[in-house]
């Protein structure tokens, strides 16, 4: 199997609102002021596109955004499940669509008032039982209290720390490193607020072994990419961010989050899925990024990210981090934007925007001579990947 | 009309209490010499298996050379058995308890239980008993209710008048319906709790919930190629079978990872809350609760046992506690044990039959131990537990944990929060300090028995263990 539309497409436009905690909007007011913004950033006339994509999560219908937008004909639109799973596949979906001719140029957006109105980091507790199998998948772990998002993540993160010796340090790290980003970005939720590994060693417990500062925030806001071929971004306003691969992954008995019943758990089998994907086909490999996106909705699975696309060895992930190699002068500086712990949380959308930065040199924590950005998408969820590189 | 007594009045009652401090009562000798009936019937009850006390040929080569008895029966054997409670005039203490019961001071807990054992008890042995009031405290208010410590220290001989044991005792007798929690609403959060999430099943999983409702884990087996899974499907993915069925697990399997939940708090849980994903011995794995076990004695690889939680009208969840580990049948030596090891965790299930048959084995009548319509006239919320069988399950504990020829030398407890019946006790432990003693290698451990609401014993223990 081979992702034929590799280096195809580009990322021709980002488009963003505030970052805030209580918007004092309408998320599909955010959500036609990001798209809009997109188009500006790509120079192109809103009424060009003719695509879109967004999250099924996504509660702001593109019937309406292309209302708002004035996009009068639509000849591609279709959602991608999994929450921020869909991160990086809502463009690898936007690609598929501009290669194969569905359309030109596709938006994709992500839009909520996730602090200010429904709170993600409540998780399922509210969710009424049902007969439907979605529903019944969550009759393994709601009724014993296993109900946030948190709290999935961290029954994968107790048994790495257990066979591989990491500790919640080392998810700290993670943490820092986010925050020393985030404090020099100014539109970051954390601008100038760094934390010590000591803040995090201090912070409560949420769901142990994840504590407060392990945990990315709440936002409210909205993100929109504007996707289109190489060829046409060429003739757009910005240096285009060559999409070199975008891939989706789903691995063998794969659950929402809970996929506690493999023979291991230490691993992110749907993650390495897209890794070999994005690799053979855009013919890099580790040694070709020089920053990247991971998601980190929940430090400890930022680890095994680091692993399944061969940064370093399974298990060694720790060690990477102690070696300092995410931060800002290491072999691998990872979220510059703050990420989701000091950026915002966009559902992803907003570090892939990051990434786009990186490539046109425009970041405000710009990486030095940077050829290829991976950005990753949720994890422990069905997930995506994506690779971005310099035009030829 | 106790409520009534001004300061000085409450002066001149503890100072009548007190009139005996320092006196000792009749001496009482036991009913019956220590015999084989009543050992194996306390060992029954306690599901105490060490060899030594019930198995003749085990014993003659063990360190006592013939059947012992249990060191914690040590105040079983005077135990007044089920006849009526004559008052003696001359017995301080038992003076005491008839004044306390005439002020209102009826109800009864005993607090404190320190035992020292100057030789194992063999059959044909028979003690006498003297009992001397220590202390009569000031009047205190205490969370069961208002009432009097008492202190007695009793002096056991045998018939050949040498001292084999002595105990120090405690109880307090209060008025029932002054605890501080007393009241209407004492127990009206728990009803008022929200159920938990409610499992959502259809025709595909209903097997599983039927299963915990009756008291069985139920695992998906294809009747085909025999492969266990969970969560269960509608075909196996091992030979593509649609014929699926299912196989009873036996509970057991150990902890394969954990969280410990803090925030957010949903209104149907008690928090910290332990979510453990376990491993079944039959090879599949599910998440559940871990109970009766504080989050830091949470440890991957832990062994657990099912039970079957209920949580609606018609639902049951299978959770798990930590499981019962396997007497010790060899018996570990002083060099083998280090400060600071940790003995495992022993669940010890409150069954309405334990705590009746332990405190008929250990010739407690007191009717609050065994009668519940009593338990509640006198202030208790159910029966509970007597003292003679916490000193006894904490006894076992330590002795499954050592070995069957771990020689007791004292054993001191305090209890705190009763233990009712529907309850789980389940007992923690380490070693403590280790010295020599007159020629001995002396072992300390620190036990805990914790229940739903608390610690219901903590105590010491000193061991005398072989050197090879």
């Amino acid at each position: 199997m081979t992702l034929n539309y590799a280096y195809h497409s580009a990322i021709a436009g980002i488009g963003a609102t505030p970052f805030t905690k209580d918007s004092g909007r309408t998320p599909m007011d955010q959500a036609v002021e990001a798209c809009l913004a997109a188009c500006e950033d790509a120079g192109l006339p809103p009424e060009k596109v003719n695509g879109m994509v967004t999250y099924s999560a996504e509660q702001n219908p593109e019937i309406e955004v292309a209302r708002n937008l004035g996009i009068e004909e639509l000849t591609h639109f279709s959602m991608v499940h999994h929450g921020g799973g869909a991160a990086c596949g809502v463009v690898a979906v936007a690609c598929q669509a501009v290669y194969s001719g569905a359309a030109d140029y596709v938006l994709c957006y992500r839009a909520f008032n996730e602090r200010s109105w429904h709170r993600f980091g409540a998780g399922v507790q509210d969710r009424p039982a049902g007969a439907e199998a979605s529903e019944v998948s969550f009759s393994w772990s709601s009724p014993f209290g296993l109900v946030t998002p948190a709290s999935w993540v961290a029954m994968f993160a107790t048994r790495y720390m257990h066979e591989y010796g990491a500790t919640t340090e080392d998810f700290g790290r993670v943490s820092v490193v986010d925050r020393a980003f985030a404090a020099t970005n100014p539109y970051a939720h954390f601008f100038q607020r760094p934390i010590t590994l000591e803040d995090h060693q201090n912070s409560r417990w949420i769901v142990e072994p994840l504590r407060l500062l392990d945990c990315c925030q709440e936002t409210d806001g909205a993100q929109a990419l504007l996707v289109t071929t190489a060829e046409r971004a060429k003739d757009l306003k910005q240096t285009p961010a060559v999409i070199a691969s975008a891939a989706q992954g789903v691995a063998e008995d794969q659950h929402m989050m809970r996929s506690y019943y493999r023979d291991n758990i230490t691993g992110i089998p749907e993650m390495g899925l897209c890794a070999r994907q994005l690799y053979q086909s855009s013919g890099l490999s580790a040694e070709d990024i020089q920053t990247a996106i991971i998601y980190d909705h929940f430090t400890p699975l930022v680890l095994p990210q680091l692993e399944e696309f061969g940064f370093c060895d399974r298990g060694e992930a720790k060690d990477f981090i102690r070696d300092g190699h995410l931060e800002r002068d290491g072999r691998l500086p990872i979220n510059t934007n703050g990420g989701q712990l000091g950026e915002a949380y966009i559902h992803g959308l907003n570090g892939i925007a990051e990434g786009v930065r990186q490539i046109r040199g425009t970041s405000v924590n710009q990486i030095d001579n940077v050829e290829n950005v991976l950005a990753t998408a949720g994890t422990a969820v069905p997930t995506s990947a994506l690779i971005l590189s310099q035009p030829s | 009309m106790s409520d009534e007594m001004t300061d000085a009045q409450k002066e001149a009652f503890v100072a009548k209490l007190r009139r005996e401090v320092g006196s000792t009562g009749t001496p009482t000798t036991a009913r019956d010499p220590v015999n084989q009936p009543m050992i194996r019937h306390w060992c029954d009850a306690m599901e105490d298996a060490n060899p030594l006390y019930t198995d003749p040929e085990t014993a003659s080569s063990g360190p006592h050379g013939e059947i012992a008895a249990p060191p914690a029966m040590l105040n079983a054997w005077t135990m007044i058995g089920l006849v009526p409670r004559v008052n003696d005039p001359k017995d301080p203490a038992s003076g005491v308890y008839a004044m306390l019961d005439e002020a209102g001071y009826v109800g009864v807990v005993a607090t404190n239980s320190e035992h020292v054992y100057h030789r194992y008890l063999k059959l044909g042995d028979h003690l006498t008993g003297v009992v001397k009031l220590v202390d009569v405290s000031e009047e205190k208010q205490t969370a069961l209710g208002i009432g009097h410590f008492v202190t007695t220290e009793t002096e056991y001989h045998d018939q050949h008048g040498d001292h084999v044991g002595s105990m120090f005792f405690r109880i307090l007798k209060f008025r029932p319906g002054t605890g501080r929690t007393a009241g209407p609403s004492d127990g009206d959060t728990a009803s008022e709790r929200p159920p938990r999430p409610r499992p959502s099943r259809n025709q595909d999983t209903d097997f599983f919930w039927q299963g915990s409702r009756a008291g069985e884990l139920r695992i998906q087996q294809c009747l085909n190629c025999g492969r266990l899974q969970h969560p269960p499907g509608n075909r196996c993915p091992a030979c593509g079978s649609t014929e699926m069925g299912y196989t009873v697990a036996s509970g057991k399997g150990t902890l394969y990872s954990f969280v410990v939940s803090h925030h957010p708090r949903v209104p149907s849980f008690d928090y910290p809350l332990n979510i453990g994903l376990v491993e079944l011995e039959e090879g599949v794995r599910l998440v559940t609760n871990i109970t009766d076990c504080d989050p830091g004695q949470l440890k991957v690889g832990m062994p657990l046992e099912a039970w079957h939680m209920q949580t609606h009208d018609d639902v049951s969840l299978p959770v798990f506690r930590p499981a019962r580990v396997p007497r010790n049948p060899t018996t570990l030596t002083f060099d083998e044990v280090s400060v600071g090891d940790e003995l495992p965790l022993c669940p010890i299930p409150l069954t309405p039959t334990l705590i009746v048959s332990t405190a008929i084995a250990s010739r407690d009548y007191q009717d609050v131990h065994h009668d519940r319509d009593m338990a509640l006239k006198k202030g208790s919320e159910d029966i509970f537990m007597n003292i003679l069988t916490s000193s006894g399950l904490s006894a076992r504990y330590i002795s499954d944990w050592a070995g069957p020829d771990a020689v007791f030398k004292n054993l001191k407890i305090r209890l705190g929060a009763p233990n009712y019946p529907y309850d789980c006790m389940t007992m923690s432990g380490s070693v403590t300090a280790k010295r020599e003693a007159d020629g001995e290698d002396i072992v300390e451990v620190s036990f805990r028995g914790q229940n739903s609401r608390g610690p219901h014993v903590t105590g010491t223990i000193d061991l005398a263990l072989p050197r090879q």
